[in-house]
């Protein structure tokens, strides 16, 4: 096993100290480890060559020199190589290195814990006391989660089988284009084929793996394309007035955009997005919340009494 | 995306990585070295003779690297090519920009730090893909989770206001939180509330305003959970089934014929059932289907009284 990575080892060194291409018999006389036939060196190389892409290591192919018998060199472009973020100090290391730790026990926990190490290896000291104490933190992430944004990276489409309203699964097949996550809950956005449509999904919702097409840049991401506004779910903005009780409906009155007192109780001003999930909430609210306006909303909430109260009955 | 690298290739990704991390860190201990990466120190012992072996081609002494680590502690000389950290693979920035959003929340009001934080995100994009279209964002601050975390790890008080969804109150309280838990992408807190003197536990994006109070208290966790006793309930879902079924975190994937639920407020299974809105039945227990038939009836009657039109 060692001989193998210490082959990989001398072989980066090499093509990445190079300024020139190396050809394959430089690098076959020249690096440490390429032994046997001919063939077998030929071999070992063509593996190793892929393995380290696998790991992301870009090698460049080119270098014919038409005086010489044209075959093909290879190195490794230090600029790609390494890494690089600009001018850094000491603070940022530090946001970087908290932005790492947010995601502590979660999807990707060894990703940001190996940008961690790189970042810890530019000589820079994190300068943690100039920012204020934090413990940010993910709270739910999936392990799919990096399929979706390797998707939307390739411009591949995704298909996976999906928990609809009405709890039936269905298979659905999306150009994936954003990604969020609110509340608690990871989703991502993107065109439903089957629907043309713009529709996002919740990653706790999707059974099972999600599968991703071969087919590269596949689609577009439309330019504009506002990935706040639409996790807002594009809904048109409604605003409601109700009567709120005094000391209570705190999570009503975290949505007014205007507060009249009235003594025991205070009158407010709601913009909601989401009829059936308003209603939900000011009914949370019990005998201490009561829309006014508009009567629609008001006639929904007393008929929702009215099915609650026959389901009981 | 590599999943179940061989061996070797997980060993060449470790000593690529070891040779600037030692650079950065001259006379970094083989034991920090094995916490840092994962792995055991002999491993890295291993590591550092593979390492000792490695150099440009030709490979006398002038070419090799120069490492030294008998005494346990490691110093790395004639590295230049392998001196920088490598690049970001896309995960790896896939992470920390998702993390710089829930840090950018945490420091809302400070200006510089933004801009910071704006600089690193813009290059970043560029090594990406993916640019902007992402966004992770989390209720709890990360101030409030730090405050806590040292109350926890001090055994501290902490002075709060927290605001109960069940009871639609606030209140200022001093508690002394044991442990922070995950469920459902919601964070809670257990903790001793010194306040109403028994053991609770408080959804984090409810807390608000803490501090840290240079006082402590030495609580015993073990008899804690007793404190707080299950209700169990019955609910049939009529409509709404997906919506219903997450509000009442119900696991079967059948819900048409009623499922046997539990929580630890009355108060909460009260509530959310009135505001199902009439998509939720409950079956029992009894007491509490009346007391939401009578709840109902009190709601009902706001509405007659304030009937203005």
């Amino acid at each position: 096993m060692s001989r193998k990575s210490e082959r990989l080892v001398n072989l980066t060194i090499a093509l990445l100290a190079t300024k020139r291409f190396l050809t394959k018999s430089e690098i076959f006389r020249n690096i440490e480890g390429y032994e046997g036939s001919e063939e077998s060196k030929e071999r070992m190389f063509e593996r190793d060559k892929d393995d380290l892409r696998s790991l992301g290591i870009e090698i460049e192919v080119g270098g014919l020199d038409p005086l010489f018998n044209d075959e093909a060199g290879y190195r490794i472009k230090p600029e790609s190589y390494s890494l690089n973020l600009g001018d850094l100090d000491g603070i940022d290391i530090a946001l970087l290195s908290m932005a790492a730790q947010a995601w502590h026990g979660q999807a990707l926990n060894s990703a940001a814990h190996s940008a961690l190490v790189k970042l810890n290896s530019i000589g820079i000291n994190s300068d943690v006391d100039s920012i204020p104490t934090l413990a940010p933190r993910m709270a739910w992430s999936s392990e799919e989660l990096t399929v979706v944004l390797e998707a939307i990276a390739e411009r591949r489409s995704i298909k996976f089988s999906y928990t609809n309203k009405e709890l039936i699964v269905e298979i659905r097949t999306v150009q994936p284009y954003a990604v969020a996550s609110r509340g608690g809950h990871w989703y991502f956005t993107g065109m439903d084929t089957s629907k043309s449509e713009l529709r996002t999904f919740r990653f706790d919702r999707v059974h099972g793996q999600i599968e991703v097409d071969a087919t590269a840049l596949a689609y577009e991401i439309p330019e504009g394309f506002d990935l706040l506004k639409n996790f807002e779910q594009d809904m048109r903005i409604s605003t409601a007035v109700l009567e709120v009780r005094q000391g209570k409906a705190f999570e009503l009155r975290k949505m007014a955009t205007a507060v009249e007192q009235l003594g025991e109780w205070d009158r407010i001003t709601c913009e909601y997005f989401d009829e059936s999930s308003f209603i939900d909430l000011v009914l949370w609210h019990l005998d201490d919340a009561v829309v006014l306006e508009p009567q629609a909303l008001r006639d929904s909430i007393i008929s929702s009494l009215n099915e609650i109260l026959d389901m009981h009955g | 995306m590599v999943k179940n690298k061989a061996l070797p290739l997980i060993a060449t990704e470790r000593l690529l990585a070891l040779v600037p991390y030692i650079s950065a860190h001259q006379g970094v201990s083989i034991k920090e070295l094995s916490e840092i990466f994962g792995v055991t120190a002999s491993q890295i012992n291993n590591d550092l003779t593979t390492l000792w072996m490695c150099g440009l081609p030709g490979y006398t002494p002038l070419e090799l690297m120069d490492l030294s680590f008998e005494s346990g502690y490691v110093t790395i000389q004639n590295a230049p090519t392998l001196k920088a950290p490598r690049s970001l693979t896309f995960e790896e920035i896939i992470s920390l920009l998702f993390g710089l959003d829930l840090v950018r929340d945490s420091v809302k009001d400070n200006q510089e730090l933004q801009k910071s934080i704006e600089k690193l995100v813009a290059r970043l994009s560029e090594k990406s893909d993916i640019q902007s279209r992402l966004r992770a964002s989390n209720p709890v601050s990360g101030v409030i989770r730090a405050a806590i975390e040292k109350a926890i790890d001090t055994k501290g008080l902490l002075t709060c206001e927290y605001h109960s969804l069940y009871s639609d109150q606030y209140s200022v309280r001093t508690i002394s939180p044991l442990e922070l838990r995950i469920d459902g992408g919601v964070e809670y807190l257990f903790a001793y509330c010194v306040t109403s003197q028994a053991f609770r536990t408080f959804r984090v994006d409810r807390i608000g305003k803490v501090e840290n109070v240079e006082k402590t208290l030495d609580v015993k966790a073990e008899a804690s959970y007793q404190d707080e006793k299950f209700l169990h309930f019955t609910v049939k879902i009529h409509n709404r089934l997906r919506a219903m079924k997450e509000r009442f975190y119900i696991e079967e994937s059948i819900v048409e014929t009623g499922n046997s639920l539990s929580s630890y407020s009355a108060q909460w299974i009260l509530r959310s059932i009135i505001a199902s809105s009439g998509s939720v039945e409950i079956i029992e227990p009894e007491e509490i289907r009346l007391k939401v038939v009578s709840k109902a009836q009190e709601i009902m009657a706001q509405y007659a009284s304030n009937e203005r039109s």
